[in-house]
């Protein structure tokens, strides 16, 4: 789909457009020509079957995996032509939370989130432990959490430490890889009122990769889909459903029965 | 009226008829929060009943830069219900909003976790008495495991064991025989050294031989296990137990021990004693090596005076010495390998532990042994 069509992107500035990505992973062609475009503020999904490539597509995105073919801008820079620096000053201005959360375990959790205002920041070292808890309790997890290790964290409990790490340096784009699997319901929603309200707040930008239907139907301007290595549909919740691609109903629908089944 | 400019434009305060109006403008972004804080600092705000914070000139805001402003205002003593907001951009009223909705929380205590020495005495001591007691139990399971391996000897992993058994002894054997080669040459050339001032050079052959096969290749070939194999088997089950395989196995059914523990304890104590008898021969070559080269005792009279003098007891018992030690090495390195905690630092200190554990183990099994062989005069 020619993602320069949509209206939707043309209007706004784009901070992310990704053109033609080939992946290949020895004989199996992972990705046959992805394309696409995000604009600012825009909180945009991927979704796909598993094995789609979508976290590698990701980690292609923010410049962790180098893709056979195509290119990737990210804020005005060319991820894959730029030099360490641009890629290290880049990296500053977006934040990602991985699927397991990916704390570094020999660190509390207090010192995890301070990790990035240490780094890249040159504030006061007495302004560091008020702004951590602070953005505990913004992700909305008690002062306490502070002391703990990762290892005695929950799953839940992981992700919003990580999420408060992704956001510490104030990003423009968040990616989020399953932000809410393996979260209860009450937080998964409580999750994705928080990302709803940075992105209006801030004019955050957020690219989730995710399997939550509810996630989709609730906070989520535009859903991008991958199937057979392209990007099969793309467009709001509604025109995507509407659309005539069998594996995307199936996709929407799976969720219907599976409620009254269960009632 | 009374107006106080702040650097950079950031903040403005004026006052009047009693009401203060808080002005912000410029960046409010984390960038220059060092700045912020100062101009927090130096308006002198005070708390007032009521106050107005103006808006109209925000380029920028977020939230490291609104919790610094709410955090000051709370810390003079203003209270949210003070605070009326005036001509902010829709969107970072919103940001506000959340920023003041999950301001209430206290901020992070700071961690303290330094304790005084003797608590710290006391700490390690109980963990050291833990660790003693879990090592107690570990044998008492694995004993059990093995003897229902001898009730049903099926159970029993062959390709498992064959597998370990190479990693622990066929890929060990350059390196055994390499140390243990260089300390023949090391041994002899220092006693060589002394035995040629009385012209005692052929009772090099003793000493040599006596040292190597009794003490020094046991000794060292156990050391370098422990920190090839023991660490391996720490860091190999560790991660395992990190990626809840250990879990995933008693799920199946099957015993932890008896698919993790005994293929290793079996290949290990098979491998030690062959890598001690291949230390044995490195050892004695590097010591005829230097005999021959520098003491003037030939290949031939040094394999002949070998043969009479060095008695079967020496290699034996070192030989008898090798399975003791590696039993000793694999089940400290298994047991740390479960206790590892749910942490990629806590597969490095267990591994640090389980070298640290095998080769003071092995050191006092050895001097357990020489007192023991010693009464029994052998």
């Amino acid at each position: 789909m020619d993602t320069a069509a949509n209206p939707r992107v043309a209007q706004q500035d784009v901070v992310l457009q990704v053109d033609g990505i080939v992946t290949r992973f020895g004989p199996a062609t992972i990705h046959d020509g992805v394309s696409f475009s995000v604009g600012r503020g825009q909180v945009v999904a991927l979704i796909g079957g598993s094995g789609t490539g979508k976290s590698v597509l990701v980690k292609e995105v923010i410049g962790l995996l180098r893709p056979t073919a195509g290119s990737v801008r990210l804020l005005g820079a060319d991820v894959w032509s730029s030099d360490a620096e641009a890629l290290s000053a880049l990296r500053r201005r977006f934040g990602m939370l991985f699927q397991d959360g990916a704390l570094f375990s020999s660190l509390t959790v207090a010192e995890n989130i301070a990790v990035p205002f240490r780094e890249h920041t040159d504030l006061p070292a007495a302004l560091i432990p008020p702004l951590v808890g602070f953005k505990l309790s913004l992700v909305g997890l008690p002062p306490e959490a502070g002391a703990k290790m990762p290892s005695e964290l929950s799953g839940g409990m992981r992700k919003r430490v990580a999420l408060a790490r992704a956001l510490a340096l104030e990003p423009e784009i968040l990616f989020l890889d399953e932000p809410t699997s393996g979260l209860d319901p009450i937080s998964a929603r409580a999750f994705d009122h928080l990302v709803r309200v940075l992105s209006d707040g801030l004019g955050l930008t957020v690219f989730i990769v995710t399997h939550d239907l509810d996630t989709l139907l609730s906070i989520i301007d535009r859903v991008i889909v991958l199937s057979g290595g392209k990007v099969i549909a793309d467009g709001t919740v509604d025109e995507v459903m509407q659309g005539g691609d069998p594996w995307i109903r199936d996709y929407f629908s799976a969720r219907v029965p599976a409620v009254r089944k269960g009632s | 009226m009374a107006m106080m400019n702040t650097a950079s434009g950031l903040l403005q305060l004026e006052s009047a008829d009693g009401t203060s109006v808080l002005r912000l403008g410029g960046v409010w972004r984390l960038s220059n929060l060092a700045a912020i804080a100062g101009a927090l600092q130096a308006s002198g705000l005070s708390a007032c009943k009521h106050f107005v914070l103006e808006g109209g000139g925000l380029q920028e805001l977020d939230t490291a830069a609104a919790f610094m402003l709410y955090r000051h205002l709370a810390g003079v003593g203003c209270t949210e219900s003070m605070v009326t907001r005036r001509g902010f951009d829709p969107r970072h009223e919103r940001l506000l909003d959340l920023v003041c909705e999950r301001m209430s929380c206290p901020p992070a205590a700071a961690k303290n976790r330094r304790r005084d020495p003797l608590s710290r005495i006391g700490a390690a001591t109980l963990k050291l008495w833990r660790l003693l007691q879990i090592h107690v139990a570990f044998i008492g399971t694995v004993a059990s495991e093995l003897l229902a391996l001898l009730r049903r000897p099926g159970l029993f992993r062959f390709k498992e064991t064959a597998s370990q058994f190479e990693t622990i002894c066929l890929d060990a054997i350059p390196i055994a025989a390499l140390v243990t080669f260089l300390i023949g040459v090391v041994f002899t050339y220092l006693l060589g050294l002394q035995a040629q001032r009385y012209g005692a050079n052929i009772f090099v052959v003793d000493g040599v031989g006596l040292a190597v096969c009794r003490e020094l290749s046991p000794l060292l070939v156990a050391v370098i296990v422990a920190g090839r194999s023991g660490a391996a088997f720490t860091a190999q089950i560790g991660t395992m137990k990190v990626q809840d395989e250990i879990d995933a196995i008693s799920t199946l059914g099957l015993s932890p021990v008896q698919v993790l523990v005994i293929p290793r304890l079996v290949a290990i104590m098979a491998a030690l004693p062959l890598l001690v008898f291949v230390g044995d021969l490195a050892g004695i070559a590097g010591g005829m090596l230097i005999a021959a080269w520098q003491l003037d005792v030939s290949v031939p009279t040094f394999l002949e005076r070998l043969h009479g003098v060095l008695p079967m007891s020496a290699p034996v018992v070192g030989l008898v010495k090798a399975p003791v030690f590696a039993a000793f090495i694999a089940m400290i390195a298994c047991r740390m390998g479960m206790l590892v905690a749910r942490d990629a630092r806590s597969v490095g200190e267990n591994t640090t532990s389980t070298v640290v554990q095998s080769i003071v183990w092995v050191i006092v099994l050895d001097a357990v042994f020489a007192i023991v062989f010693q009464h029994l005069d052998i």
